[in-house]
Formats: structure tokens, C-alpha cells, sequence
């Protein structure tokens, strides 16, 4: 009994330290200069958890690559660009968390983080009941949403379990 | 719609943004500080004339209180003497403070922005006493606004810009209102439009253009105080992620002034170093 509520304790907490982002790349509009994407940089990398963050000037491709385990959140990457007086559009993330909702109403929720998406396919619908209640990798578009907030809905492209 | 409003704004208001630290040396420009950025700067400008040269030195500090407004202040301090004209142009030994706020920001596509920045600020005299006529009179406090509009791009900027400052009156003497005005185009070949791990350069013609009114001394006008100058002449701006360095000369277009009381003013210059220290700082979830 003693190992089964240790093994339990244990893949909750496994699920928990994979659910996080990988991956957030975006696109920031106004940057013109070197200390623009400086800034951006060193904005980034203040964020716990940012593993490596690469600015391209000439297409305002911001990608940020994260440690596994971190509890970084949208807003955060959001604040990032705004500080510095720039904005950005959608979003493309590659990111673990729980698949919740119903098979008709699904959520996507980043463990850690208050991040939470209604999920809408970007492209052909998939059948993701199946995978309610688990733990997925999905990689989608966040659209852009007003300045000062996340998007809460997510246009997924792939959903599968996480490994 | 939202530019021609931009640049009938910049018209029709008096004064204007002092120069930030990483745009051009002599102009009004629109760029502030990022949210918690600290900027410092350090600069020498001279002005050379027919009654010797002034070389004046200053240290600059701005913080972005918000993405949108930056306090500085500018203190300077001044060698040699030129016997020249009042200056907003060029820093004189009048120590500064104020604030500036981008009131439009308007980000159109990927790397340009169209942006408006107004700046207001108090003038205060420094130890250093002026040369020549300015030199006699009691110094008193003033306020300085300005006010820039323009468009940053990855290739090409475009700025124009005005200041006006007003000194107050001091034991029956009054320094001259001084009305400013600037425009700037720069250029970045596509050469150099590399990644920000690499030295970002960019080019500007700058045009600067003054009018100060007369000095007055003793309660009674200065005959012929008076003077108007127009400058144009290349500035190049160089920047390594946090530090910058920017340099630029002007020669006269236009020159109303009285060279019994000033002069002749032949060329200024300037060198301006910036380092910026940005913020990290995120709030957390």
C-alpha cells in the first residue's frame, strides 16, 4: 500500500515537472536596432527558465528555447516584449500540459502556470478524446491578443501524448 | 491617416526630444528608454568661431519609468570660450532635468515603427559662467520643450523635431528665448542590416536650425542680439548590443548673426558615448 501511494506521489509529480513550455517563438513588430534586440534578449533571458533565446532583426523572429521543468509563463514572455515598447503577433508554441475539458470543449493547461487554452484546430479537426486527461505535447498558434494580455484560446496543429 | 496627423502635430506645436542615445548627435529624436532601462551618457561638443572655441562636456542619465516615459537629466560643464550665441542645439553649462513621453507609438510591421515623443523639462544654471555677452548677465532658471516625430526602420529613419526655451528674468537681465528645430535623415546599407551580435552602424544628414531672440541686460534690449543659424553635416552612430558611439560635424547654411557681439561661428561637433543597461526584470505569474 505504502508503494503504491509513493508511486502515485511520484507520477504525479512527473506529470507535473513535464508540463511546461519548450518552445515560444514570436514574431515582435517595431524593432529596428541592435539595442532593440538586445533588450528583447536580455528581457527573455531574466525569465526563469529560458534556456536560449535567439532575436533574427531582419524577420523579428524572437525563439526562445526553455529548460525542462520551468514554470514560465505567457504573460511573462508578453511583458517581455511590451516593456521595451515593441508588440508581437501570434505566437507558435510547442508546450506539455494536461488535456482537459470534454472531447467537444477542450482546455489545455500548462501545469505550473495559470495558463489555461480553449484548444480549436488550426487546420482538420482531430479526435482527442482519447487523450483527455493526459498528459499531451501540442504545438499550436497563439493568436495575438490585446496589449497587456494572452490569448486564451490556442489553434492547435498536433496533439500527441506526451512521452 | 495617423502619419499626416503625426507630422501636422509636429508642425503646429512648439518645442520638442532632445537627442536620445542611440540616434543622431545634433537632432530631435523620438527613442526612450525601455521600462527600467538605464541609460548613460557621456558627450563633448564644440563650437569653433572667429572669437575662439568653446568645448563643452556632459554627462547624461535617463530611466524608463514605463516602455513610454524616461526621466533624465543632463549635467554639464563647459571650457574655453567662444563668445557664441545661445545654444539648445549644442549643451552650453545649463544643467537639465526632465521627462519625456512617446505619446504615439505606432508599430506598423516588422522592424519600423512611426513614433512621437514630447519632452518637458527645467533649465537651471550651472557654476560655470558663459563667455562673452551671455557671460555679463544674471542667470536665471528656465523651462525647455520639445517635441519629435518620425519613422525608425531597419533601413531608413526619418525624424523632424522643435524645442523652444524660456529663461526667466534674473536682477533686470533675461538669457534669450531660444526656438530649435531639426530634421534628420539616417541610413543603414544592407550590408549592415546583420544580426544584433554584430556592430549596428547607421548614417545621418542632420539639419538643425536656431533662432534666438534678444538678450536683454539691465532691463533694456541688446541692439542686434538677435540671431538665426541653420546647420547641416553628416553624424555616424555606432552600437554594440549596450554601448553605443556616435559622432557628427556641421557646417553653417545660414548665418544671421552680429559678429561684433558673436563672431563668426565656423563648425561645431560632437561626440556622444551611451551605455545602456537594460532590465531583466519580469514580474512573475
Amino acid at each position: 500500500m505504502k508503494k503504491l501511494f509513493v508511486a502515485g506521489i511520484l507520477a504525479v509529480y512527473s506529470a507535473a515537472a513535464h508540463a511546461e513550455y519548450e518552445q515560444v517563438d514570436l514574431t515582435v513588430f517595431g524593432m529596428d536596432c541592435a539595442p532593440c534586440a538586445h533588450a528583447i534578449h536580455v528581457s527573455m533571458k531574466g525569465i526563469q527558465g529560458v534556456n536560449t533565446v535567439d532575436v533574427d532583426l531582419n524577420t523579428g523572429l524572437v525563439t526562445i528555447k526553455l529548460n525542462p521543468g520551468n514554470s514560465a509563463a505567457m504573460s511573462q514572455f508578453n511583458q517581455a516584449v511590451e516593456k521595451n515598447g515593441f508588440t508581437h503577433k501570434d505566437v507558435v508554441i510547442i508546450a506539455r500540459g494536461k488535456l482537459t475539458g470534454t472531447a467537444s470543449a477542450p482546455f489545455f493547461e500548462v501545469s505550473g502556470t495559470q495558463d489555461r487554452f480553449a484548444l480549436v484546430p488550426a487546420t482538420n479537426s482531430m479526435d482527442i478524446a482519447a487523450l483527455l486527461g493526459q498528459t499531451v505535447t501540442i504545438t499550436g498558434v497563439l493568436p495575438q491578443a490585446p496589449k497587456g494580455k494572452v490569448s486564451d484560446t490556442l489553434r492547435y496543429n498536433t496533439i500527441t501524448e506526451a512521452q | 491617416m495617423k502619419s499626416i496627423m503625426v507630422l501636422v502635430c509636429a508642425f503646429a506645436l512648439p518645442g520638442i526630444a532632445i537627442a536620445a542615445d542611440h540616434g543622431p548627435v545634433f537632432s530631435y529624436a523620438t527613442p526612450v528608454n525601455s521600462q527600467r532601462e538605464l541609460s548613460f551618457d557621456t558627450s563633448i561638443f564644440g563650437r569653433n568661431g572667429s572669437q575662439g572655441t568653446q568645448l563643452s562636456t556632459g554627462s547624461g542619465f535617463g530611466y524608463g519609468l514605463t516602455p513610454h516615459i524616461t526621466i533624465n537629466a543632463f549635467l554639464p560643464a563647459t571650457f574655453g570660450s567662444g563668445s557664441l550665441p545661445e545654444s539648445r542645439i549644442v549643451s552650453g553649462s545649463e544643467w537639465s532635468a526632465g521627462v519625456s513621453w512617446r505619446f504615439l507609438h505606432s508599430v506598423t510591421s516588422v522592424g519600423k515603427r512611426i513614433e512621437s515623443t514630447a519632452s518637458l523639462g527645467v533649465v537651471v544654471p550651472g557654476p560655470q559662467q558663459d563667455s562673452g555677452v551671455l557671460g555679463n548677465l544674471h542667470r536665471a532658471p528656465g523651462v525647455a520643450g520639445t517635441l519629435a516625430t518620425g519613422l525608425a526602420s531597419r533601413s531608413q529613419y526619418v525624424w523632424i523635431g522643435g524645442g523652444y526655451t524660456r529663461f526667466a528674468e534674473a536682477s533686470n537681465d533675461r538669457r534669450p528665448d531660444t526656438i530649435s528645430w531639426s530634421g534628420v535623415y539616417g541610413y543603414r546599407p544592407a550590408k549592415l542590416r546583420r544580426g544584433y551580435d554584430q556592430w549596428d552602424y547607421r548614417g545621418f544628414a542632420e539639419l538643425t536650425g536656431e533662432h534666438t531672440g534678444n538678450v536683454r541686460t539691465n532691463g533694456l534690449i541688446l541692439p542686434k542680439s538677435s540671431t538665426t543659424t541653420l546647420w547641416l553635416g553628416p553624424s555616424v552612430l555606432a552600437i554594440f548590443k549596450d554601448v553605443a558611439i556616435s559622432g557628427g560635424v556641421q557646417a553653417p547654411l545660414f548665418r544671421d548673426a552680429s559678429d561684433a557681439i558673436y563672431g563668426r561661428e565656423h563648425i561645431r561637433f560632437a561626440v556622444n558615448f551611451s551605455y545602456l543597461k537594460y532590465s531583466a526584470h519580469t514580474s512573475s505569474h
